[in-house]
């Protein structure tokens, strides 16, 4: 009896939540951090349950949604971005959308652009200032003994800010001449780290590393003013934007195919592209707002815009770089084992 | 029953559980990536290499270990000493401690900016020190619970009949420890064998290991096959060493003779032995995480507490506290049955070591794979916590329950006890000790969340160390900061789980007083 009365206790309960409101499931990188109060408001406004999933980092995700693609964990995912659109729409994970949504810049051919950014290089100020070495003025100068060991990238098969850096210098110099250059680069001591974050707080000179250059993302002088505990009145690093170093990262949302809530979806990526989430986007995501006219908050006056990038387009992202992954794996930590 | 058939009824649910998540997984993965394999792939002198260095680096650690560990857990076993109980729970604080900040920790001292002036960074040696760090733990607690285990008559008659101190080490108490050892050193080979965190922090990518290639290879190439594969000849050794060790145990297991020794107050030159023994503790597991303390300490010292006000912070919290608690006791349930079960069962016995031979990236995908509408749900989360927390339960029971003295159960049903009285009154108090070590090891293994990169997560499921991942995620020293203080606010929740866990019994408490 007392069994009974639990199992339909239970259904009951499993009958109720299959009934109540709708629930919505987005995939997101782990990066993602939308202000609580407005995905909140969402909720309401939509009589929604909003679940986040957060999958690992943009190449993870991707992975992720290619390898449940039978049976789709997400309804609509955020933070696929210009290295991984053209990988996922190989695998046809995505419901490609009839109308393009064509406002605000930049455009993410196969999804609706959300943010972008720049993957570049950060230096250490005060390391440059106390070696009175004078910054490098090109990618070459970085193969010259004067800038031996100095280097911090993040491995481009296991990072997405790594392989951003990659393909820009091959957008840069072309296959060829990127792979040569990175041989050289590698006899003049570039350290390789997994990821970001062990890039940036276990080899950047910065926090405790010996590097004094790292890839990481044109908004970081500002996140460290944003993040510091004396509301510094200058950034500690600044952006090296050297020709052939910076990479144009655009981050989308799109509908995952065999999802459900289509309707739901697309107000959320509308949502996403809204006033109030575009205004919160820089100070949380470290991004850039597509949509135009958004005033971004004062601390980005210490993060320089890069005027000019080397961004391979989506097509040719696609199809070569796994190659181009391969060949660089060869080149920089295969060879001299 | 017969005790085939009962012993196959308690296996059922661990067996169960095994299967569903962690050979069923691993091959599903296999079944998706069933296409060829890489020509050559295991002809790539760079997999060699790493291979090769994997085992070599396993190996070094594990003598590094032994000749370091087992010193000082003899000092820790034999001497009593302020703080002697609080040292043996402090020493479980590396195991919960996220990869990252250990690694900023050791980088605080020995890196190129280290406090201790010398610059370790991608040499061999903070590598070692890294796997010393996280592994010594292991060590010490095995030998201490093997030392305390020898008669204190044999060791009073070894010493009566006129033997120096080695020699009764060389021939008393060294033939005992071996299995506790061994059962220890395994764990470490296999840790350092398969881990793929600290290695590759601390030594760049020149000294990754098979498991972050696997790792490269399932969750950016999408190369299945390849990582598939790598993950079968990465089990074809750890299973063996595994193997080979759940038969050595068989083999060296003994019954337990119950007259421990007691630790006495250390005299003369032997304070000298325990402050050198401690020295020694303190450099190579202590340091690192006085380091992240020194850089708390800094961060409130400069801004506060506020760093804490933070509704994240309570929530990641509240989460660690409650999900932890809810992986031990699953834990601890399948860890009795699958150490009833395993008595005298080898292939039971090693079976307990799955969980941890099994590659975690290949078992995340596999589950992601097999179960893709509950891979984003708290169960199976916990399920997998559970998985990795539950061998030591079964691991450290399994042990006891060899050294279990046969006939005093039996003397006591021939006097007429029901069973579930000579289990309260004779094996309970008897395993109970184990049950703690390996539900101290459980919790240390929840609360540390080994692999909790490499599962889905939800805001609302914040916890400590994803917390701690989060805030190294961005730029800037508010972010660097806080993490230090999460990290401690974790060693802080870690320590409390290991009093609760450990709070000795009045009976325990009575002996201690008495000696």
């Amino acid at each position: 009896m007392q069994l009974f009365k639990t199992t339909s206790l239970i259904s009951a309960l499993l009958l109720a939540g299959l009934t109540h409101a709708a629930e919505l499931r987005v995939l997101t990188h782990s990066s993602f951090a939308v202000s609580k109060p407005l995905l909140a408001e969402f909720e309401q406004q939509n009589g929604v349950k909003l679940s986040i999933i957060k999958a690992g980092d943009a190449g993870e995700m991707v992975n992720k949604l290619i390898l449940t693609r039978a049976n789709p964990i997400a309804d609509v995912v955020y933070g696929i971005d210009n290295t991984m659109m053209g990988k996922a729409a190989t695998a046809g994970v995505l419901l490609p959308e009839a109308a393009e949504r064509k406002s605000g810049q930049p455009q993410l051919p196969g999804a609706t652009s959300i943010d972008y950014g720049y993957v570049t290089l950060n230096y250490d100020k005060a390391w440059f200032a106390k070696k009175q070495l004078p910054l490098p003025k090109t990618l070459e100068d970085l193969t010259r003994p004067a800038y031996k060991d100095l280097l911090v990238v993040e491995n481009p098969a296991t990072s997405s800010p790594g392989l951003a850096f990659l393909l820009s210098t091959i957008s840069a110099m072309g296959e060829t001449k990127a792979m040569a250059f990175w041989a050289r680069l590698r006899d003049n001591g570039v350290k390789v780290s997994k990821g970001w974050t062990e890039a940036y707080y276990t080899d950047f000179s910065r926090n405790g590393g010996a590097r004094p250059i790292v890839v990481s993302y044109a908004t970081s002088p500002a996140a460290e003013v944003f993040y510091s505990k004396e509301k510094l009145s200058t950034s500690p690093t600044a952006n090296l934007l050297l020709p052939g170093a910076v990479f144009q990262q655009v981050e989308g949302a799109a509908l995952v195919k065999g999802g459900q809530q289509a309707a739901l979806a697309r107000r959320f990526i509308a949502f996403l592209r809204s006033d109030a989430v575009q205004k919160d986007i820089p100070t949380s995501m470290w991004m850039y707002p597509v949509q135009p006219g958004i005033a971004l908050d004062p601390v980005f006056q210490h993060a320089e815009k890069p005027a000019a990038h080397t961004t391979p387009n989506q097509q040719q992202i696609a199809a070569n770089s796994a190659g181009w992954v391969g060949k660089w794996t060869r080149i920089v930590l295969k060879s001299g084992q | 029953m017969s005790e085939r058939g009962h012993r196959t009824g308690l296996a059922l649910l661990p067996l169960a559980f095994l299967l569903l998540m962690s050979i069923l997984p691993l091959l599903r993965l296999l079944q998706e990536g069933q296409g060829a394999v890489s020509t050559g792939l295991f002809a790539d002198r760079y997999l060699q290499w790493r291979v090769l260095w994997s085992l070599l680096q396993a190996a070094v650690s594990c003598v590094a270990a032994l000749l370091i560990g087992l010193p000082i857990a003899w000092c820790l076993a034999r001497y009593r000493f302020p703080g002697r109980s609080l040292s043996l729970r402090l020493l479980m604080l590396p195991f919960v401690m996220p990869t990252l900040v250990a690694a900023m920790g050791v980088l605080a001292l020995f890196g190129p900016q280290g406090l201790l002036g010398i610059n370790l960074q991608d040499t061999p040696w903070l590598l070692l020190y890294g796997n010393l760090f996280f592994n010594l733990p292991l060590v010490i607690r095995a030998a201490c619970e093997g030392l305390a285990q020898i008669p204190a008559s044999r060791l009073a008659a070894a010493r009566t009949l006129g033997a120096t101190p080695w020699r009764v080490f060389w021939r008393v108490e060294w033939p005992a420890v071996r299995p506790w050892l061994l059962s220890a050193l395994c764990l470490v080979f296999l840790y350092c064998f398969s881990g793929f965190g600290l290695a590759l922090l601390l030594g760049g990518q020149r000294y990754a290991t098979v498991e972050v290639e696997i790792y490269q290879l399932v969750s950016y190439e999408l190369n299945l096959a390849d990582a598939g594969a790598l993950a079968l000849l990465m089990l074809l050794v750890t299973g063996t060493v595994a193997t080979l060790y759940a038969w050595l145990e068989r083999r060296l297991a003994a019954p337990l003779k119950v007259d421990p020794v007691l630790p006495r107050r250390p005299q003369g030159m032997e304070w000298l032995q325990l402050v050198a023994a401690l020295a020694l503790l303190l450099l190579f597991a202590g340091l690192p995480l006085l380091a992240v303390l020194w850089r708390a300490v800094q961060a409130v010292a400069a801004s506060g507490f506020s760093l804490l006000h933070d509704e994240e912070v309570l929530l990641a919290l509240g989460n660690s506290a409650r999900f932890s608690a809810m992986a031990v006791l699953l834990a601890a349930l399948l860890g009795w049955l699958h150490a009833l079960a395993a008595r005298g069962s080898l292939w039971l016995r090693a079976l307990a070591f799955l969980p941890f031979v099994v590659s975690p990236v290949c078992v995340a995908f596999g589950l992601l794979l097999l179960y893709p509408q509950w891979s984003a749900s708290l169960p199976l989360l916990l399920a997998s916590y559970a998985l990795l927390a539950y061998p030591f339960v079964a691991r450290s029971l399994a042990g006891a329950l060899d050294s279990l003295p046969r006939h005093w159960p039996q003397a006591a049903r021939s006097l007429g006890a029901s069973p579930l009285r000579v289990f309260a009154r004779i094996e309970w108090p008897l395993l109970r000790p184990a049950f703690r070590r390996g539900l101290a090891f459980a919790a240390a293994t929840a609360l540390g969340e080994f692999a909790v990169t490499l599962f889905l997560s939800r805001p609302e499921w914040l916890t400590l160390t994803t917390l701690i991942y989060q805030r190294l995620g961005r730029p800037g020293a508010d972010n660097a900061a806080s993490a230090m203080l999460l990290a401690c606010l974790l060693m802080l929740l870690a320590l409390l789980a290991f009093l609760i866990i450990e709070w000795p019994s009045a009976a325990e408490r009575q002996l201690r007083k008495e000696s």
